[in-house]
């Protein structure tokens, strides 16, 4: 339980400081470091249990679908690292105290600092990979806060935003390598995970994806090589949170989750060339970049990178001495460079520089911040008898074990190399600040701090001191403890001793301190020859690949997002077309077992027809009249298809529906131009070709593959229970005022609906602006002088009882025959919408006061009083019912429900049509300006002129 | 028979409501629009406790296995009704302040709302379809909205042409799938499949069309050349409505079409969801990138996020479904909350909806641009907010499916997304503020947002509210 408690104090603590801010800076400082002191107390009683070897844990079910366990355990390794990232945080408070400026806002400060704290805590302590996420991440925003947290400096927005980049991607790639190793061990749990046999996780296939994806989150987040970059950059940071989370924890939560790991990921030879050659190149590397650093911090940062990379490297070796050494080294690591950063911000607040070319001579003016710098820095350097030089004779002693590809000797070289430029940066840290002559132009005047700035780093001081001088009582336990948890058993003897005596080791080390020493005496020489040399800026290099990424995307953009319609709708026919021919081709898609049936030469012929139809569509596409015939031809030679195939009332339909819908593109025809403009270019007209006839191909091949294979069909039936249950014989009639009813309900209202719409929009043209316009507009084409054609009045007007009746007729047998309320209503409203286009609105209109609305109302309303009507005889809406009667003369005859529901129809279908039609033929009014025959054979004399017709 | 129409009470309820509102709308006087604008929020409200009152557990199938309410109708209804609350919130003050503070709005959300009910319910494909049109056509008729707009005029052509041709395709999938089962019930049709195997052209066809239809709604790569143009063109509160809830239909629709009725050609379904998922989180995360226009950014982070959530459901596992399901209605509420924020900033004059309008938020507001980090972190996939476990619990999914490349793949274009969420968030904490003027007005709008940025940390501190409610919804 207590173990919880440690990680949930500073979250819980957070709030305090903003609130005590208000009692004052002391007060507020002193909370957060009281929260500290408690959760270090908590940690201490931990540590006898620990360190005889038991592991502490505790734990409950968070989100179990999700494998997500709030567990948390305390090994060796844990209470390391929480003794590290506590302890650490205590002196980086106290020490911030007396550091911030009276105007920073404090209380922020440390309630970031806390939160920071809680999840790094979090890392170490949690036993649930997933639950390590969480907080892995939680540090990655914190310390975005605390980068941030000057905000006036630019530097130090670019290098959060920088840092989060890096790190927030990273942890993204952990997401999945540890998804990845979870699944593995079929656990989330790390004490399950540790437990498991190494073997077959190194042998399953998922061991490399998932190996890749941990250690980019570990180098991300360790600032190795190539993600270094990131490291520096953050350093604009107040010297605090650097010291803090660069050298101390945050940076070390990748070495961390690697030496966690250890046992299960290290042991394949892709571990050691991965892990310890990153180790190896990035701490050259950033030993090399630091040496030439002028910035205190800079040069730090890269300091830090550089034995961050030392560390990675021993757990790269996979033996358990070089696992031992690496804890050991992050103890040590900690001590000195926590102490160095705090000296260097203490130098900063003196001197109110950290350029080390603008410093100097301060050995004399600042005395303990000098003593405290020279003996952290010789310990950086790896000098005896201080902690530092112990724990680097131990891992050069471990290199010289270790071959490279078998070569024995690249190893020692290499890192000799390295420990050659740590020695000489170190040097340069203390020798360019402290040594040389006395300025008197430093920005402010030098003097040694107050205690709370320099009591902290004095603390880690004495640590470096006693450490190498008495490593095994001091520290011996503990790296025992924690070796032991590392390698999960397989742990050595370790003991730490200061003197090993004459061994290579020792032997490289003086090389190195000799070299080193060389460089600094000969600094200005090594400059001249680096600048000389390439040194790539890894931040322009960022910035060009953030820039790159831009510049793609918006290519990308260009190429598909370009606004145009016509562009989106080739790439979604593209698509389908591949998908769809995908599809096609995977699937048996050869011609069926059907027998097919024989075309007669009748059959041939409507089909060339409907061909040449088709041709005369797209040849003559821009000239619209042509156009609208070549449409009327398919349209009447599908017609002709449907007589063909037997099917008389669809063959009705279809002609009726034709020639509504050719009246009303002939009346819209009105208002357009002759001829469509040209808009596209050749090659895009090229490529819709394409796409069209592969759509063509496609769509018929798949026809052809489906109606060559047997299928079941719904019609019989419908074909044998027509008459039974719908009392009718015509079955498509019967199907659609009966067994489909309710769709035909619903499709009546949608016409109803339509008309009135088209009646809505139609009628907001005469009125106001766009009557305006369209009063305004002069046709640009001749026109028959002979506006109503005696001819077609004369015909339309003979015709008009005629077609009336053929309504009533196909309305009256089509519950048995071809035809029904739906034909019959088309075939009414095209002889009225005749008389309209013969003889003119004004005529027509005059004499036909039908209100259409009331048609289209009355329609549905018929039609559903019908429905209703079977409901209060107990059957569901729309239940038929027919019955046969028989009347003198006439016979028997039968009359089903259905047929009240068909005058329904026939009523909405005739309103409809009519009501848009009509209106749109009197739109033709407005635009008409030569009174030619205005009121064609109009037998009633005297009769009004209408308003607004002809000219104004 | 009035156990019959139950189950069917939120509908007929919203249907009424929706009337009302269109009909009390004509006599309302536009200075006291709030009347209309309170009268959908009752129907609103009415419709919820419809949802969530006196509803029988367990599955019901009805009116001729047309019409299904199990628990993942009863979740999603809740989800959609919700979203739509809060969708009409912040759309006040943005509509009242632009002259466009019409009873049309509402009625035509209400209606789409009605159409997303159905959809979710619909266990044939013409019930189905009627849903699914319904809310397309009042989508349509919304963008359109703003007549006064020439870019909204464009948007809505774009969307209605486009959007017509995917209603097309969907016809003739489903078109294809009714003759060779000769059934448009959902249950039958798998029935049918179970029956005589999968082996037939028509179905994989019908299947390849019906997900080119789907996909479209959904805004899935390809077919989803609508989204950033529909989004940069509508007014900022009609984005929001369609950004948001309509997604949660339309991935029921994925479920009803491809889990239950399809589901027998799995096989078939993943591998073409893969490559749609691949494309929309590489696309949309990639040309997200170069985006300057927050509203074209979210459109192309709507892309990347269904790429995430076709992953879920292409592990066409129980755990894939109900980690989409999450997925899906994380995303609906962190979009919502983030158009609620374009609105906040925006006023008369100003769209706000550069990501330049963002800069320096923090010193404007400190508490909208916390709400705000809420709502990119969520969208990042960064702990503890909750689009970290919508993204961790997909990639499971994935990953025990064995379909390693594809979360590597999420991945990977995860981190290539965070850099643009981060960006926002750079700009509001360290940027100076070019944009003094004053906030949108309203209380509601504020209020609402709060609670939508919060509820990003709620969810991310406790998700396992909804993450049961998921696995409960899918547990056939």
């Amino acid at each position: 339980m207590s173990l919880a408690l440690i990680v949930i104090l500073p979250f819980l603590g957070a709030v305090l400081p903003a609130l005590m801010i208000r009692s004052g800076r002391a007060a507020c400082a002193l909370s957060a470091a009281w929260v500290t002191i408690l959760a270090l107390g908590l940690l201490l009683t931990h540590v006898p249990a620990v360190l005889r070897g038991e592991v502490i844990q505790v734990g409950w079910e968070w989100i179990p679908a999700l494998g997500l366990n709030v567990n948390f355990f305390l090994d060796g390794l844990g209470l390391l690292f929480a003794g590290l990232i506590l302890g650490i945080g205590l002196l980086v408070m106290i020490y911030a105290r007396f550091y911030l400026a009276k105007d920073d806002p404090m209380g922020n400060f440390y309630t970031y600092l806390l939160l920071f704290q809680g999840a790094m805590v979090g890392i170490v302590l949690s036993d649930n990979i997933l639950l390590l996420l969480i907080f892995w991440e939680l540090t990655s925003l914190t310390s975005f806060l605390l980068i941030g947290y000057w905000r006036h400096l630019p530097e130090g927005r670019q290098g959060a935003r920088m840092a989060l980049i890096v790190t927030g991607s990273g942890g993204l790639a952990l997401i999945a390598g540890m998804l990845l190793l979870g699944n593995i061990v079929g656990s989330y749990d790390l004490t399950d995970i540790l437990q498991h046999d190494p073997y077959e996780i190194h042998n399953s296939p998922l061991y490399v994806p998932a190996l890749l994806l941990i250690l980019i989150g570990c180098f991300t987040k360790s600032a190795q090589f190539p993600f270094h970059f990131w490291l520096p950059h953050a350093m604009a940071a107040p010297t605090p949170v650097s010291a803090y989370l660069h050298s101390a924890t945050m940076v070390k939560a990748g070495v961390f989750l690697l030496a966690r790991l250890w046992p299960v990921l290290s042991g394949p030879d892709i571990w050691f060339y991965l892990v310890a050659t990153t180790g190896l190149v990035t701490m050259v590397v950033g030993a090399y970049i630091a040496l030439f650093k002028d910035d205190l911090k800079g040069l730090l940062a890269f300091s830090t990178v550089s034995h961050l990379g030392m560390m990675t490297m021993l757990l790269g070796f996979a033996t358990p001495m070089a696992a031992a050494v690496a804890v050991f080294h992050i103890i040590n690591h900690a001590t000195f460079k926590a102490a160095l950063f705090m000296n260097a911000g203490i130098i900063d607040h003196e001197t109110g520089t950290r350029d080390t070319k603008k410093l100097g001579g301060l050995l004399l003016l600042m005395p303990i911040t000098a003593t405290l710098a020279v003996i952290a820095g010789a310990s950086m350097a790896g000098l005896p008898p201080l902690n530092g030089f112990l724990s680097k004779e131990m891992m050069l002693a471990e290199v010289n074990q270790t071959a490279w590809f078998g070569q024995g000797w690249l190893l020692p070289l290499v890192v000799t190399a390295g420990a050659l430029l740590s020695v000489a940066y170190s040097f340069r840290y203390v020798v360019h600040v402290f040594f040389g002559p006395q300025r008197d132009d430093y920005p402010s005047k030098p003097h040694d701090p107050p205690a709370g700035l320099w009591l902290p780093p004095a603390f880690l001081v004495g640590l470096v001191v006693l450490i190498g001088l008495f490593p095994d009582a001091i520290a011996g336990d503990l790296v025992r403890a924690t070796t032991a948890a590392v390698t999960q058993g397989g742990a050595p003897d370790v003991h730490l001793y200061l003197w090993h005596g004459f061994t290579p080791a020792l032997l490289m080390s003086v090389i190195a301190v000799a070299g080193g020493a060389l460089a600094i005496w000969r600094y200005e020489r090594v400059r001249a020859w680096w600048y000389a040399g390439p040194h790539p800026e890894a931040k322009a290099m960022f910035d060009r690949v953030v820039a790159a990424a831009i510049a793609s995307s918006k290519r990308l953009v260009l190429g598909l997002h370009n606004g145009s319609l016509q562009r989106y709708l080739a790439l979604m026919i593209s698509a389908a077309l591949v998908l769809g021919f995908a599809g096609f081709f995977t699937a048996t898609h050869g011609s069926g077992a059907r027998p097919l049936l024989s075309a007669s030469p009748v059959a041939a012929i409507i089909w060339l027809v409907l061909l040449a139809g088709c041709g005369m569509v797209i040849r003559y596409q821009r000239d619209r009249l042509l156009a609208v015939i070549g449409v009327g031809v398919v349209g009447l030679i599908v017609a002709a298809m449907f007589v063909y195939f037997s099917a008389p009332d669809l063959a009705m339909t279809q002609i009726s529906v034709e020639v509504v819908t050719t009246i009303l593109i002939l009346l819209a025809l009105y208002f357009l131009p002759k001829e469509t403009p040209v808009e596209s270019s050749p090659m895009r007209r090229r490529r819709d070709a394409v796409l069209a006839g592969l759509t063509g191909l496609g769509t018929g091949g798949l026809a052809w593959a489906v109606m060559t294979r047997d299928f079941t069909s719904l019609s019989s039936f419908y074909l044998e229970n027509a008459h039974d249950l719908g009392g009718g014989d015509n079955v498509v009639n019967v199907i659609l005022v009966d067994f489909r009813g309710f769709d035909t309900f619903g499709e009546i209202i949608v016409l109803g609906i339509a008309g009135l719409t088209i009646f809505a929009l139609l009628h907001a043209m005469t009125r106001g602006e766009l009557y305006r316009r369209l009063g305004a507009w002069q046709l640009d084409m001749t026109k028959s002088a002979d506006r109503h054609p005696m001819l077609m009045v004369v015909i339309t007007r003979v015709m008009l009882p005629l077609v009336l009746l053929v309504g009533v007729y196909i309305f009256l047998r089509g519950h048995n025959m071809p035809g029904g309320g739906f034909i019959a209503g088309l075939v009414v409203a095209i002889g009225l919408i005749m008389q309209y286009m013969a003889s003119g609105y004004g005529w027509a209109a005059q004499r036909m006061t039908i209100n259409y609305h009331a048609f289209i109302g009355g329609g549905v309303l018929i039609a559903a009083v019908t429905g209703i009507g079977a409901m209060i005889i107990g059957y569901p809406f729309l239940t038929g019912a027919f019955d046969y009667f028989s009347l003198p003369v006439i016979g028997k005859f039968e009359v089903a429900s259905a047929l009240g529901f068909d005058i329904g129809v026939f009523l909405t279908v005739v309103g409809g049509v009519m009501l848009a039609l009509a209106h749109l033929s009197d739109l033709g009014r407005w635009v008409s300006h030569a009174p030619v025959n205005e009121q064609p054979m109009d037998t009633l004399p005297g009769a009004e002129r209408r308003h607004g017709e002809g000219s104004e | 028979m009035t156990s019959q129409f139950l189950p069917l009470l939120p509908e007929i309820t919203l249907a009424i409501g929706a009337c009302v509102v269109l009909v009390v709308d004509l006599f309302v006087p536009a200075e006291r629009r709030d009347t209309t604008y309170l009268l959908a929020l009752a129907a609103l409200v009415a419709t919820l406790v419809a949802t969530v009152v006196g509803q029988p557990d367990g599955v019901r199938i009805l009116f001729g296995g047309s019409y299904i309410a199990d628990p993942m109708s009863r979740l999603l209804k809740l989800a959609v009704i919700v979203l739509t609350f809060f969708v009409f919130v912040y759309s006040r003050p943005y509509l009242a302040g632009r002259g466009l503070y019409n009873g049309e709005f509402f009625a035509l959300g209400l209606f789409g709302l009605l159409g997303m009910l159905i959809m979710i319910s619909g266990y044939s494909m013409l019930t189905v379809y009627l849903g699914l049109e319904l809310l397309s056509l009042c989508q349509y008729a919304l963008v359109a909205f703003n007549r006064d707009s020439p870019r909204a005029s464009e948007a809505a052509m774009k969307y209605f042409v486009l959007g017509a041709f995917a209603s097309g395709m969907l016809l003739y999938g489903m078109s294809l799938i009714y003759g060779l089962t000769g059934s448009l019930e959902v249950i039958e049709i798998h029935n049918y499949l179970i029956r005589n195997g999968v082996d037939q052209i028509g179905a994989l066809l019908g299947l390849i069309f019906i997900i080119v239809g789907l996909s479209f709604k959904l805004g899935a790569v390809p077919f989803h050349a609508w989204v950033p143009d529909v989004y940069e063109g509508a007014p900022t509160a009609v984005a929001l409505y369609i950004a948001s809830a309509p997604k949660v239909a339309a991935f029921a629709l994925f479920m009803r079409m491809l889990a239950e009725g399809l589901g027998v050609l799995q096989a078939d379904w993943q591998v073409m969801l893969a490559v749609l998922a691949v494309l929309s989180l590489v696309l949309g995360n990639v040309v997200a990138i170069a985006q300057t226009n927050l509203k074209r950014m979210l459109a192309y982070s709507t892309i990347s996020h269904v790429g995430f959530i076709l992953l879920g459901i292409l592990a066409g596992t129980a755990q894939g479904y109900s980690a989409a399901m999450f997925y899906v209605i994380f995303y609906a509420m962190v979009t919502a909350g983030a158009f609620g924020m374009i609105i906040l900033l925006s006023r008369r004059g100003l769209e706000a909806e550069q990501l330049e309008d963002f800069r320096g938020l923090n010193a404007r507001s400190p508490w909208f641009a916390l709400m705000m980090l809420f709502i990119m972190f969520s969208m990042a996939g960064v702990p503890p907010f909750a689009g970290f476990y919508a993204k961790l619990s997909v990639l499971r999914a994935v990953v025990q499916v064995d379909e390693i490349w594809l979360a590597i793949v999420a991945v990977v274009f995860s981190v290539v997304g965070a850099f643009y969420y981060l960006r926002v968030v750079k700009l509001m904490y360290f940027d100076e503020p070019v944009e003094t003027g004053a906030f949108q007005e309203g209380g509601g709008l504020r209020a609402a947002l709060s609670v939508n940025g919060l509820s990003m940390l709620a969810l991310g501190l406790y998700p396992a509210a909804l993450m049961s409610w998921c696995v409960a919804a899918v547990s056939w």
